[in-house]
């Protein structure tokens, strides 16, 4: 239990109304239209975002989970957070594509690049998925604020999960995307200081960097010093295949769409810029500031490593990094910290409240409901579907302990088997809406198979999560390379009108001799 | 002609050419020596400075070889942004479905 003084309170009550307030001083840019409500007009320059992006992947959980790697791991542990890197080939490829494409979603851009009912088929899933999947992290994220309020102040983590989200839910409900992307901006900016004091100030108190080095040395631990510290090719917890597949995924990935779950907020990033060379710089600068983050995470845990060496349990040392703040700030900076911590929350809160609401509504309500809706109206939708997610994150929140192994294994199947085709889609012409549907069916019966029903059964081993990856890929291969060359191409006046409009990279010869004959290139 | 090319015209800038390419290789070495240098750099290891340098000056050169393409393709694109618009505003409302 942590208590706090009077000033500990003036930064806390300070910062919420700071926050909140900054955000619904844009309400009336929010309730313009649907483009402002979501996309806040496709106006802003790149850094505000990016603040965004560096902002919505700064959550409660992450210097949770940052601390366990770096901690059972030592600096080697920053390639777990390297998965973030797919954004350096993304930046200069698929977000050009898609800022190009002008599509809200990526659900919508769907049905742009592929045609008929395949298309159809595939936004209204991607759509469905993308709301659940908004409603399971508000839940997750909101859970990791009940447990860190539960840590400080004894409280019922339900009280940590509603009260923060209910005050992040005001400005939403308000402004929409303007309120999230103003918002994020200065809580961005309060979460990065409040990063650099902790970190700095806890790697003070464990003696300073020479002696963090010096002791990690007297403790036979040196290796934790190396970022390239393997424990061979395939064995022990840190080979270097495991390193190589993650490599490819991340960086290989950023040709692609959708092969990384932080795609669809950021597909609402890259929309939102003003230009396409605004859509670049914001995911690449916003995701270079995530990487740096993590780096400075990394050395301050190092720290928290060599003043308790010994911590076996997960629930310890992934709380290293909060309790370099909580056990080490002096009175009067707990309340800043703390205040930092809500914003670190509530920016990661408002982007997926959006996030599901332009799901929601413009890919449910305005594409298969209400095709003439007026603006006001979508807009009204959009608060409503942001409410409701809002109510659905509690459920999720209430039962977490109980699903995550299931909602893990969810993630987990959004990135094996569809991997590839989230690439193929933008590189290839001939990949058409059926064999993309394919590999998803295939890939949620291949998923089962592969993790849990062939290896209960003693058909295969267990395997290691990267071995499951590359065989999920084959698998799927198998599956949807057929079904692409069984089915027709698309319409090529469809892909026409979407090569001259996005000009996609890769094997779109046919398609771009078309357009070329047609004059539009 | 130049190994780099910084001047550009809408038609050449919408191909995709060598300086993609190089920023595509440059961009996740600059990302990587950002994040390995900084944190060797904060346990003052002068490995560390060097990485970091390394990260500074391939974003530095990445940025110098991709942005004036990028400027380009932004440029040129917004002229046409304003009737893409339209044209997604029709799909959504069904009037391009047959």
């Amino acid at each position: 239990m942590v208590e706090l003084s009077f000033l500990d309170w003036f930064w806390i009550v300070a910062f919420m109304v700071l926050m909140v307030g900054s955000g619904v001083l844009f309400y009336r840019l929010g309730k313009r239209s649907e483009a402002d409500f979501f996309l806040a007009g496709r106006g802003l320059p790149w850094w505000l975002p990016a603040s965004s992006v560096y902002a919505t992947h700064t959550a409660t959980d992450t210097p949770m989970w940052v601390s366990g790697v770096i901690y059972k791991h030592g600096l080697a542990g920053l390639w777990y957070t390297f998965f973030s890197a797919w954004c350096a080939i993304s930046a200069f490829v698929s977000a050009r594509i898609f800022r190009r494409s002008l599509a809200y979603t990526q659900a919508e851009w769907q049905t742009l690049r592929f045609g008929g009912l395949p298309s159809h088929l595939l936004r209204g899933w991607t759509a469905g998925w993308q709301v659940f999947m908004n409603m399971f992290i508000l839940g997750w994220v909101g859970i990791a604020m009940g447990k860190v309020c539960h840590y400080l102040f004894g409280w019922h983590p339900f009280i940590g999960l509603t009260v923060f989200s209910v005050a992040c839910a005001v400005y939403v409900l308000a402004a929409g995307y303007w309120g999230v992307v103003m918002a994020d901006f200065q809580q961005g900016v309060i979460a990065f200081i409040a990063i650099l004091i902790v970190s700095f100030w806890g790697i003070a108190h464990a003696g300073g960097p020479t002696a963090i080095v010096a002791k990690l040395e007297a403790l036979g631990q040196a290796h934790r010093l190396n970022p390239f510290a393997f424990t061979g090719w395939f064995g022990g917890d840190f080979p270097i295949a495991w390193f190589l597949t993650m490599v490819v995924i991340a960086v290989i990935g950023g040709f692609g769409m959708g092969t990384s779950i932080d795609w669809y907020a950021e597909a609402q990033r890259i929309q939102s810029a003003r230009t396409v060379k605004d859509a670049a710089w914001c995911i690449w600068s916003g995701t270079a500031l995530v990487l740096i983050r993590n780096a400075i995470w990394g050395a301050a845990v190092l720290g928290f490593f060599v003043l308790y060496p010994n911590l076996t349990e997960v629930k310890d040392y992934e709380m290293a990094w909060f309790r370099l703040g909580f056990d080490t700030l002096p009175a009067g900076m707990l309340g800043f910290f703390f205040a930092a911590i809500v914003a670190i929350h509530i920016s990661t809160i408002s982007t997926h409240l959006n996030l599901g609401a332009v799901y929601m509504t413009r890919d449910l309500y305005h594409h298969y409901l209400r095709p003439e809706a007026s603006e006001r109206q979508l807009v009204w939708v959009g608060r409503l579907s942001t409410l409701l997610l809002l109510l659905g994150s509690f459920v999720f929140g209430s039962i977490m302990e109980n699903i995550t192994e299931w909602l893990i294994f969810a993630l987990w199947i959004m990135a094996a088997g569809v991997w590839l085709p989230n690439i193929l889609q933008v590189v290839w012409w001939r990949f058409n809406g059926w064999a993309y549907l394919a590999s998803w069916i295939a890939n949620l019966i291949l998923s089962w198979l592969v993790v849990w029903v062939l290896p209960a059964f003693g058909v295969i081993p267990a395997l290691k999560d990267y071995q499951q990856f590359w065989l999920l890929m084959v698998l799927g291969a198998l599956v949807y390379l057929p079904v692409t060359f069984l089915t027709k191409p698309e319409d090529m006046k469809h892909l026409v009108k979407y090569y001259a409009m996005s000009r996609p990279i890769g094997w779109w010869g046919p398609v771009r001799r078309e357009a070329e004959k047609l004059g539009l290139l | 002609m130049a190994l780099i090319r910084r001047n550009w015209n809408p038609k050449d800038a919408d191909e995709w050419t060598r300086e993609d390419w190089i920023a595509i290789v440059l961009s996740p070495l600059a990302y990587a020596a950002l994040m390995v240098g900084t944190a060797l750099s904060i346990l003052l290891m002068p490995l560390g400075y060097i990485i970091l340098a390394a990260g500074l000056a391939l974003t530095l050169g990445m940025y110098w070889i991709i942005n004036p393409k990028l400027s380009t393709i932004s440029d040129a694109y917004e002229k046409k942004q304003k009737a893409y618009l339209e044209e997604l505003e029709r799909k959504v409302k069904w009037e391009d479905v047959p």
